[in-house]
């Protein structure tokens, strides 16, 4: 683990904009879900690819998950993963306002709904903070009832090394939680830097 | 010629693109609708435009859409829909009217908010792109995969199948050439049984008319001279005569009796293999039995007690060494069923036209899963090279041809019921045919 490719400056301003960022994305998900929803302080790493997995196995637990991932890319190119653990995933149509019992269509449609609001909000309020524009593809579905462990392959990934921002998500009168995790590549970890250097000379 | 303006070569892309592009306004009022969304929807841009959504397409989702929308303008963040778990946004035709495949056009979505200068999102754009041609190459690639899947799972089990096939015939190759070399040794054994036992006959006589002899002279020899008299008292004395009178009756007497238990041995086994028969018979099913538990005693004595409660049967018509088969498997089986020490009861009677034969075990009982299958061929469990899984699914087909039938009730822990019924007349087609 290393974050040597920040200075502690701009590691403190990330972490601040990250903060800020999630907090309005916190506003408009809760606007969207009519509940009110609680954010961790985001965590952020710099990691080999090797040590992806275990961070998200640290996060998450031993509960098999349910995953999707969706990309982003413009002025910042990255991607982001949200991972549910299996027995939240039930939870969604009840918060979603669906009273039916749900047929599995429906149950991942809604997964990547929620996902793709989760992501957008987070990413765009983070987007926002640095002036920067970006957009999103589809939401796709990673991984289904599946071990934490499974969810990346490492030997394909071609960055030596990635940023790992980690946010967790409740809802204050519901059990349920989701983690999102925002992964740059290398290249991306320094334009982030330029974006954040732009950032505190405008301070 | 003109030159197209920025704006009105956007203007004519967005129009002709083979995208569906259509905008809404805050109260779902139709503000953009492309030459895709026309032509696919048979309702043209001066139709719909200024209506409201819902009213123009009532079949739409609307509570779901309408959802949709609004996170778009909350959240002024993209939103997509797919067609792997939402097949279609709008109900088109597809472009496959002669290939086929599918029931309508499988579409991708995209939500795009559309912002003013201030960044608020003032109308929400939707893009429809047709994904039929993927989407299709993707289910049939799925239905290959699942196919593939499937065929291997066959293969796998076929292979065990095979192998198992493998073993039982080599079981059953074991079996006949031990029950040709029984039928043989019986036959050879025959010849010289039968010159003992003409001898033994003649040496009981002998023996007899040997003790008439000697009973004469007893005492006789008390009037002979002194020497001669205490040498034959001494000879007498020292081959304990009186002892030797007894027992050499008796040595003939069992051996008589040994030799009929050879014989009736033999007999049982020539009885038993006498397989390639199969023409039916008057048969008496007690005589079946006796001969049957003679031929296996050797293999369940040491395990059952076997009980016997044989009712009244009247002769029935048969294939009697068929039946023998049946009855060493039924025993056999219970013997094995049997862990440290038990009973086998043998019971037969009449009900209402039909004789009954059950066994009964005081073994480990079936459980149900296994019990549902215990007359299919091959299926045992049994160690791999102990059982044939055949002896059940054999001992059903005969039971079968003698228009019988064969049940089977079981406890696990308290033991297991086989009953055979039989008609008291072999099947006449089948006793013509055979």
């Amino acid at each position: 683990m290393s974050t040597a490719l920040f200075s502690e400056d701009q590691r403190d301003a990330l972490q601040e904009l990250t903060n800020i960022g999630m907090g309005q994305a916190g506003a408009s998900v809760a606007a969207v879900l009519g509940e009110f929803v609680m954010l961790s302080v985001p965590r952020i790493l710099v990691l080999k690819p090797n040590l992806i997995p275990p961070a998200l196995a640290r996060i998450v637990g031993s509960e098999k998950v349910t995953a999707v991932r969706q990309g982003f890319h413009g002025d910042l190119r990255g991607e982001a993963v949200v991972v549910y653990g299996v027995s939240h995933c039930r939870e969604l149509a009840d918060l979603m306002g669906y009273d039916d019992v749900i047929d599995e269509a429906t149950e991942q449609e809604l997964l990547l709904d929620v996902s793709n609001v989760l992501v957008g909000a987070c990413l765009g309020g983070l987007a926002e903070q640095l002036n920067a524009e970006m957009g999103f593809s589809a939401p796709s579905l990673m991984a289904t009832e599946a071990e934490v462990s499974s969810l990346l392959d490492v030997e394909r990934m071609d960055s030596p090394c990635a940023l790992f921002v980690e946010v967790n998500f409740s809802l204050e009168k519901r059990s349920f939680s989701c983690h999102l995790v925002m992964l740059l590549p290398e290249d991306q970890i320094l334009v982030l830097r330029d974006a954040i250097d732009r950032f505190l000379a405008s301070l | 010629m003109t030159e197209l303006t920025h704006s009105e070569l956007s203007g004519f892309i967005a129009d002709r693109v083979e995208i569906g592009v259509f905008a809404l306004d805050a109260d779902f009022k139709l503000t953009l609708w492309n030459r895709f969304m026309a032509t696919h929807s048979r309702r043209s841009a001066a139709d719909v435009l200024g209506r409201n959504l819902f009213e123009v397409f009532p079949e739409l989702p609307r509570s779901w859409l309408e959802r949709k929308v609004r996170h778009v303008q909350a959240l002024r963040n993209y939103a997509f829909t797919s067609w792997t778990q939402r097949p279609y946004l709008f109900r088109f035709d597809h472009n496959r009217p002669i290939t086929g495949g599918v029931d309508a056009m499988r579409q991708n979505c995209t939500f795009l908010p559309v912002k003013n200068e201030a960044g608020e999102v003032v109308q929400v754009c939707v893009t429809v792109q047709d994904v039929t041609d993927n989407a299709i190459a993707h289910e049939e690639l799925a239905a290959s995969m699942a196919e593939i899947e499937r065929e291997k799972a066959e293969q796998r089990k076929l292979i065990g199948e095979l192998a198992q096939a493998q073993n039982q015939l080599l079981q059953s190759e074991k079996l006949a050439s031990i029950g040709q070399l029984a039928a043989g040794v019986a036959h050879e054994i025959n010849n010289p049984i039968g010159f003992v036992n003409s001898n033994l006959g003649t040496l009981a006589s002998y023996v007899d008319e040997l003790m008439v002899v000697l009973d004469a002279y007893t005492g006789a020899h008390e009037q002979m001279p002194e020497g001669l008299r205490s040498a034959i008292d001494a000879q007498i004395k020292g081959v304990d005569l009186d002892y030797l009178r007894e027992d050499l009756v008796n040595l003939v007497t069992e051996s008589r009796d040994g030799l009929d238990r050879v014989k009736k041995i033999v007999q049982d086994l020539k009885d038993f293999s006498r397989m390639g028969e199969s023409e039916a018979a008057w048969a008496d099913l007690h005589h079946c039995l006796d001969t049957t538990l003679n031929v296996v005693a050797n293999e369940i004595k040491y395990k059952a007690e076997v009980v016997k409660q044989y009712g009244e049967l009247p002769e029935i018509e048969c294939v009697a060494s068929q039946l023998n088969q049946v009855f060493m498997n039924l025993v056999v089986n219970a013997a094995q069923a049997i862990a440290e020490q038990g009973t086998i009861t043998v019971s037969t009677g009449t009900e209402g036209e039909q004789v009954f034969v059950a066994v009964r075990d005081t073994g480990a009982g079936i459980p149900p899963e296994v019990l549902k299958r215990i007359f299919d061929p091959f299926y045992t469990t049994k160690p791999v090279g102990t059982g044939t899984g055949l002896g059940l699914s054999v001992s059903y087909s005969i039971i079968e041809r003698h228009g019988g039938r064969i049940v089977v009730d079981s406890k696990v822990g308290e033991g297991t019921e086989f009953k055979i019924w039989l008609p008291l007349r072999y099947p006449a087609a089948k006793a013509v045919a055979s």
